[in-house]
């Protein structure tokens, strides 16, 4: 059986109850972002799944002004890579944070952003 | 392996364009095949970059339908799709081809049309080379992938916004000296830093234009080439990958796969960094040239933005960086880059170059970028 143990339609149920779902590698122990079937760290194959805090730390983030004809009505509207507490990284829109007071290192926490049948990840503070 | 080397090259006029991405590759593709002095069934194969044909000109199949607009109809073809880097990809897999004794002659380009949409179609469609489930619902777009790139090399650096303004500035004199580029207009400092926010820290002088645009090389094997005087050598191409999710790069200030890519590039090459004499890189963004100079090894990590300030890669300068206008002045018709990269540094390595020729330049580097930085080529280049 190759389904991986969280899958992109299972990640997404979670986190639209705003469970964040991480996977842990048992061969090494990195905690990645599902799918993953090998992981890239050390070849093995054994990942479990685990509860993510959702709490971390903004490791760089931009205000996108010029936005895509889908989102163009949002703009504009930040986003951002956040460093999450047990290691993994993970890309989000912020909500909730004046755009001047953005920065590097600023402590966030994980929040589902559901629009119609579509839950993305979010983080605020 | 045999030896391979370019023997001719095609570019057509950069910006928009009445013409779809098939009939522009064909034109380039005419211009390369006259300046190697080829008939059009010398042509054995035909490898193909276009990218966002199947939005902006609901085509998809575009490699035979290049091939038969060129005349070529019954050459195999295969149409390359690694976003940004398309074209560079498909020269690598025709170098390959030619090394492995299947080929001797081989056609590569790449066609691309996207001035035929408005810009927020275009963004969108670019956006496709980010993640579908993750990036793209969020609204990220490629200056957002980049100003992320930007806002951690600033705080890991301190490097400034003027630093990056500088590359614009830079780049956009030397596309005056190129009658292909879409913009040949100076610039000021000034006006790169009072343009509007596009994705902080990142304005709009910051970003390159999109563009129409084709481009096609002719490589050769060494017989094919030797009698050539004005053939140029590939020394060595090499293409890295890294994590398709932004989240799941180990360091948003670098871009792992240039690095990966430039060392086995110079280690097939015989070559370091400091023999590199012109490079044709990719600045889709300000800031991807000065990530992508220190990923070469052309200077320190964090050392990129006080070299382009300094003029170390001006014509003149230590190290010329994008003669030709780069990505941001010269366009960026995303298929066709990688092919238009490669027929600059030929053009410079044959002396070619006209006023904006690197004096005494013997060996060339092309780096060329994909999407959110999880593709890279880079390809070394060098006369006898």
């Amino acid at each position: 059986m190759s389904e991986p143990v969280v899958t992109l339609k299972s990640f997404f149920e979670q986190a639209r109850e705003g469970r964040l779902t991480g996977i842990k590698c048992g061969g090494c122990g990195e905690i990645a972002i599902p799918p993953k079937q090998f992981c890239a760290n050390c070849g093995a194959r054994a990942w479990q799944s685990v509860p993510l805090s959702g709490e971390g730390t903004l490791a760089s983030y931009t205000i996108i002004r010029v936005a895509p004809a889908g989102h163009a009505a949002d703009a504009p509207y930040a986003v951002g890579v956040v460093k999450l507490k047990e290691g993994a990284a993970i890309f989000g829109r912020i909500v909730d944070v004046p755009f001047e007071k953005l920065a590097v290192g600023l402590a966030l926490r994980f929040r589902p952003i559901v629009v119609k049948e579509q839950t993305s990840v979010g983080f605020a503070p | 392996m045999r030896r391979v080397a370019v023997i001719g090259v095609g570019v057509t006029k950069f910006g928009k364009h009445d013409r779809t991405s098939g009939e522009l590759f064909a034109e380039a593709a005419v211009d390369a095949l006259a300046d190697a002095e080829l008939p059009p069934g010398a042509v054995q194969a035909l490898y193909y970059g276009n990218v966002v044909g199947g939005e902006t000109e609901h085509q998809l199949h575009t490699g035979p339908q290049a091939a038969s607009i060129l005349g070529i109809p019954t050459v195999p073809t295969t149409r390359f799709e690694t976003a940004c880097a398309s074209s560079h990809a498909a020269f690598r897999h025709a170098v390959m081809e030619i090394a492995a004794g299947v080929s001797d002659v081989v056609l590569v380009g790449g066609g691309e049309r996207v001035l035929n949409v408005p810009t927020a179609e275009s963004t969108e469609y670019f956006a496709y080379a980010s993640d579908a489930s993750w990036e793209q619902p969020l609204g990220l777009t490629f200056p957002g992938v980049f100003a992320l790139v930007a806002r951690a090399h600033m705080a890991k650096y301190g490097t400034t916004e003027e630093q990056m303004a500088a590359v614009a500035v830079k780049n956009h004199k030397h596309g005056t000296m190129n009658p292909k580029a879409q913009f040949q207009k100076e610039i000021t400092l000034e006006t790169v830093m009072k343009s509007p926010y596009v994705a902080d820290p990142l304005k709009l002088y910051d970003c390159c234009p999109f563009t129409d645009g084709g481009a096609a090389i002719v490589l050769a094997s060494e017989d094919v080439a030797r009698p050539r005087r004005r053939a140029v050598w590939v020394l060595g191409t090499a293409a890295a990958s890294d994590s398709m999710l932004l989240g799941d790069k180990k360091d948003l200030s670098r871009v792992m796969a240039t690095e990966r890519a430039a060392k086995a590039a110079y280690q097939q090459a015989g070559k370091s960094p400091s023999d590199v004499n012109v490079v044709e890189l990719h600045d889709c963004f300000t800031i991807a040239e000065i990530v992508a100079t220190e990923g070469l090894g052309l200077f320190e990590p964090g050392a990129g933005g006080i070299a382009a300030e300094r003029g170390d890669t001006s014509l003149g300068g230590k190290v010329p960086v994008n003669p030709s206008g780069g990505l941001k002045s010269k366009g960026h018709p995303i298929g066709a880059t990688g092919a238009a990269q490669i027929a600059e540094i030929v053009t410079q390595l044959r002396g070619e170059a006209g006023p904006r020729q690197v004096d005494g330049a013997r060996t060339g580097l092309t780096h060329t970028l994909g999407g959110n930085t999880a593709t890279v080529l880079v390809s070394l280049f060098g006369r006898e």
